[in-house]
């Protein structure tokens, strides 16, 4: 009998593992439902799955009745665009400034201690600001992501760029570079699969910051209508939203590891065809 | 075989999970007869006496002498308030007479206003930045809390002159940041309560083109207790309208009793008491058991009730199950509006009654 | 005037005194071996060669001028590890180095500029017995094959100088003999002036044309770092007999197990 440790689980049985925690929440959820829905017919807090079904039918299929749009995707389009904003915004940031201060002492001296400074404050107890400096629009929200996970991706990048062997940095003087030089074509490319790394990291809190961006003000988007709806308690639409807003989540992960693993196979032991080194 | 023992145990999973579902969520109507009750309320001029009572022991006064406990607890996020209570977790909970239609009355919670505390006169309102006059909204973007007591008076202003909600464009805005949403340049219209309304009011170039004083009666804060519990429990009705009245008695006082509690509940609120006396004045309090009797009794509140079920159900917060404004029944004295067969919320004016007649 | 003279060199950092009194020259062609024991400061001063480091009193010249105090295309440089670029291919690594004094701020060259460039990184690499691996990523070459290409990297652009910290430290005896023969045949072939750290004195004794030892002449045991290291002994290979080799070993704090490994590294290494 081999140690617990040493035993995997066969590939059926892998599947059937990886599904069964979710087949039980579902299951325990549609017991507990049953129960609540048994005594109070009308209960709001744990609808069954079938008007759970409708709701999703309903937000996602079916136009509105007020606005004529189909909700579920107008708020799902919006949300994206202000992630994808401050996602960008932030990772851009991150690079530039995460480089130039792994890079060039005088920058260092200058900004790394102003960068930490800025990933200390709360980014929700600077909202009054942010909305006075920047209105309450689009732009607003999208500063909110920025400054919430900015800091982050700067300092993160900065100690990466750091952890570059200083063995590099000397080889490439020695091979004629100049300064621009090795950023472009030493530190540039071993960075950008670090700040995907952790632009993957920061997804969740930059998540966080746009529902709670959008429970503030807004007229669209996943957490407007999560907020929105919380009003009269309509579980039956906040559900399905939290699990779409789940599965975006994973999808992106998922999709920005596939794209560093075909962009830097060296980054992940892997050769340029991409098969294991 | 290896496999067949793994998932015996796994199997348990289900039962204990649905297990701790069952006893953390479903949590069902109080049982029979307890003697402990749970109460929540939000900062609100009119709620404040909550506070105040509690702190000041009056409310544990009246508990005592009915030998019941009354736990009195204050809940930062009011609309989170109103879903704890709705889902089981507090047995009454303060909130307005269309909250408890479109929260717990629409859940299926059958609920009782067993105190009406006072109606909003001029408490809520409509402000624009620049602009005199109410018709200047058209087309504006308008911040508010959206289905909240502002989207209602929006709807009530917007009718006023002949407006529709689909001439103006609703911004959803938590209440904690409207006064710094204001500040900014582009915001240009808000509907919004007190402390709100007097800190924007406060700004300059900003006009109040409407407020709740036009709309007398129909903007209602109220302590609302679970139907099932009360009838189980008259005693807690008792004690909380015995309380409550207490408290007013004391509170309305111009002797310094009176200002001491006015000025601790300015205090709790975050005011002083020139701040509290002044959104006092555009309240409506009741403050004699006998003035909330006569107003649940009169012909107005279910005309009200009405306007405040049509507007629910046209933004959805009746429910799915509604086909029409009429779905959810409303119980007053002067009769009932909607579904006589399903009676969620009531005005029940015979424990303010009781108050008014001395005989708590 | 010498190709590099060193006039009484100091370095200090703080009270501690790293190198003291380091004067030497050294001509063109030569190849350097440096030995001592660790902390002596044969590292300083080989950062003192690459411009990393600046003496504290004393010069150091590059024909008759102070060498410039950062490194530069004159001095090329294999360290123990870390000498290559991770995200690049074989071929990639070295054709870069034609591409970074030659392009200006995309650091690329293209069309036909490239195309010579590839041409020549290739035949380097093919010098180096790296022709199969051009397409590889330094993470999946063995050590050995890593060394030659960094060695290829480093002589590409044509320095004046190679400098070798510990190349072959992290290698089996087999493979550091091939490195052996390459980097002899290189020298030979270029005329390059070499400077090579070993803790292996017949890796010195083997390749070098010269062979220095950095030691400490005073010592003050209630305050060790008063005194500085300098070059104790200067030995033109060839006028080694056994008695020097002994004493050098002991200078070196060397014990009699190491020395016998070392005595087979050589005779694997002669082999």
């Amino acid at each position: 009998m081999k140690r617990l440790m040493n035993r995997h689980p066969g590939s059926i049985g892998r599947v059937f593992l990886t599904l069964l925690p979710f087949l039980l929440v579902v299951l325990a959820y549609a017991i507990a439902s049953d129960i609540r829905l048994s005594e109070n017919p009308s209960d709001k807090l744990l609808p069954s799955l079938t008007s759970i079904g409708s709701a999703v039918e309903r937000m996602a299929f079916e136009p509105s009745k007020r606005s004529g749009d189909y909700l579920l995707w107008v708020d799902t389009l919006a949300s994206l665009q202000r992630l994808a904003w401050g996602v960008g915004i932030s990772a851009l940031l991150g690079l530039v400034v995460g480089i130039a201060n792994g890079v060039i002492p005088y920058v260092r001296a200058n900004l790394s201690p102003f960068v930490t400074a800025l990933s200390l404050i709360p980014p929700m107890a600077i909202l009054p600001i942010l909305f006075i400096v920047f209105g309450l629009g689009e732009l607003s929200k999208v500063v909110l992501i920025v400054v919430g996970t900015a800091p982050f991706i700067i300092r993160d990048l900065q100690s990466r760029v750091l952890e570059i062997p200083s063995e590099q940095l000397i080889k490439a003087q020695t091979l004629g570079a100049s300064t621009w030089q090795v950023i472009l074509r030493v530190v540039l490319p071993q960075i950008l699969p670090r700040l995907l790394d952790a632009v993957r990291l920061s997804l969740g809190a930059s998540w966080l910051f746009l529902i709670a961006a959008e429970a503030i003000a807004a007229t669209d988007g996943l957490g407007y209508r999560i907020f929105l709806v919380r009003r009269y308690l309509a579980m039956d639409v906040i559900l399905p939203y939290v699990a779409w807003i789940t599965l975006l989540a994973f999808i992106m992960d998922y999709a920005l590891r596939k794209v560093s693993i075909k962009l830097y196979p060296w980054f992940h032991g892997l050769s340029k065809q991409g098969t294991a080194a | 075989m290896k496999k067949n023992s793994f998932t015996h145990v796994l199997s348990l999973f289900p039962k204990l999970l649905a297990l701790t579902l069952v006893i953390g969520l479903a949590a069902p109507s109080p049982a029979l007869a307890k003697d402990k009750f749970r109460v929540a309320w939000s900062i609100y001029v009119g709620w404040m006496p909550w506070g105040y009572g509690d702190n000041a022991g009056i409310v544990k006064k009246w508990a005592d002498k009915y030998d019941i406990e009354i736990e009195v607890v204050q809940i930062n996020d009011y609309v989170e308030s109103i879903n704890q209570y709705t889902a089981g977790a507090f047995d009454g909970c303060v909130m307005t007479n269309m909250d408890a239609l479109t929260i717990p009355a629409a859940s299926g919670v059958d609920s009782t206003a067993l105190i009406v505390g006072d109606f909003s006169n001029g408490n809520d309102a409509v402000i624009l930045k620049g602009k005199p006059s109410l018709k200047d909204i058209a087309g504006q973007k308008i911040n508010l809390v959206e289905l909240s007591v502002s989207h209602y008076l929006l709807a009530r202003a917007l009718e006023s002159v002949g407006l529709a909600e689909k001439d103006v464009t609703v911004v959803n805005t938590s209440d904690a940041d409207m006064v710094s949403a204001y500040a900014t340049a582009g915001v240009t219209a808000v509907t919004t309560w007190n402390p709100l309304v007097s800190e924007i009011l406060a700004m300059p170039n900003s006009h109040k083109v409407f407020d709740s004083s036009q709309i007398p009666g129909e903007i209602i804060d109220m302590m609302v207790v679970n139907t099932k519990t009360l009838a189980e429990n008259p005693k807690l009705g008792k004690a909380l309208t015995g309380a409550w009245y207490e408290i007013m008695s004391v509170m309305s006082g111009t002797d310094e009793a009176g200002i001491a509690a006015r000025t601790a509940m300015a205090d709790a609120s975050g005011t002083d008491l020139a701040g509290y006396n002044a959104q006092l004045a555009s309240t409506l309090m009741f403050y004699q058991p006998a003035e909330a009797v006569k107003f649940v009794n009169s012909d107005a509140l279910p005309a009200t009730m009405k306007n405040v079920a049509a507007f629910s159900f046209d933004h959805g917060l009746l429910g799915e199950g509604a086909q029409d404004a009429n779905f959810i029944g409303i119980e007053t004295p002067a009769g009932v509006v909607g579904d006589n067969g399903n009676i969620k919320l009531r005005f029940d004016p015979s424990y303010m009654k009781m108050a008014a007649d001395g005989k708590l | 005037m010498s190709f590099i003279e060193a006039k009484a060199l100091w370095k200090e950092y703080g009270d501690n005194t790293v190198l003291e009194r380091v004067s030497v020259s050294v001509e063109e062609g030569e190849f350097i071996t440096i030995v001592g024991a660790s902390g002596c400061g044969k590292t300083t001063f080989l950062k003192m060669l690459l411009g990393i480091e600046t003496p504290s009193r004393g010069e150091l010249l590059l024909n008759g001028r102070p060498l410039p105090d950062e490194p530069d295309s004159d001095r090329g440089i294999v360290f123990q590890k870390y000498s290559v670029f991770p995200h690049l291919t074989t071929l990639e690594n070295v054709l870069i180095a034609k591409e970074f004094p030659k392009a200006g701020l995309t650091g690329r060259l293209f069309g036909k500029r490239r195309k010579a460039a590839l041409a020549e990184a290739t035949e380097a690499l093919q010098a180096v017995g790296l022709e199969h691996a051009l397409d590889k990523f330094p993470a999946e070459l063995s050590g050995g094959m890593q060394q030659r290409l960094a060695i290829a990297q480093s002589l590409i652009n044509q320095p004046k100088i190679l400098l070798l910290d510990e190349p072959f430290g992290a290698l089996d005896p087999g493979i550091r003999a091939d490195m052996h023969q390459l980097t002899l045949e290189l020298w030979r072939k270029t005329g390059i002036t070499v400077f090579m750290i070993t803790h292996d004195l017949t890796e010195g004794f083997y390749l070098g044309t010269r062979l220095w030892v950095f030691d400490k002449v005073r010592d003050d045991p209630h305050s060790p770092d008063a005194y500085g290291a300098t070059i104790t002994y200067d030995i033109p290979v060839g006028e080694c007999d056994h008695r020097t080799l002994q004493k050098l070993e002991g200078s070196l704090g060397g014990d009699k197990e190491n020395t016998e490994q070392r005595q087979q590294d050589e005779q694997v290494t002669t082999v």
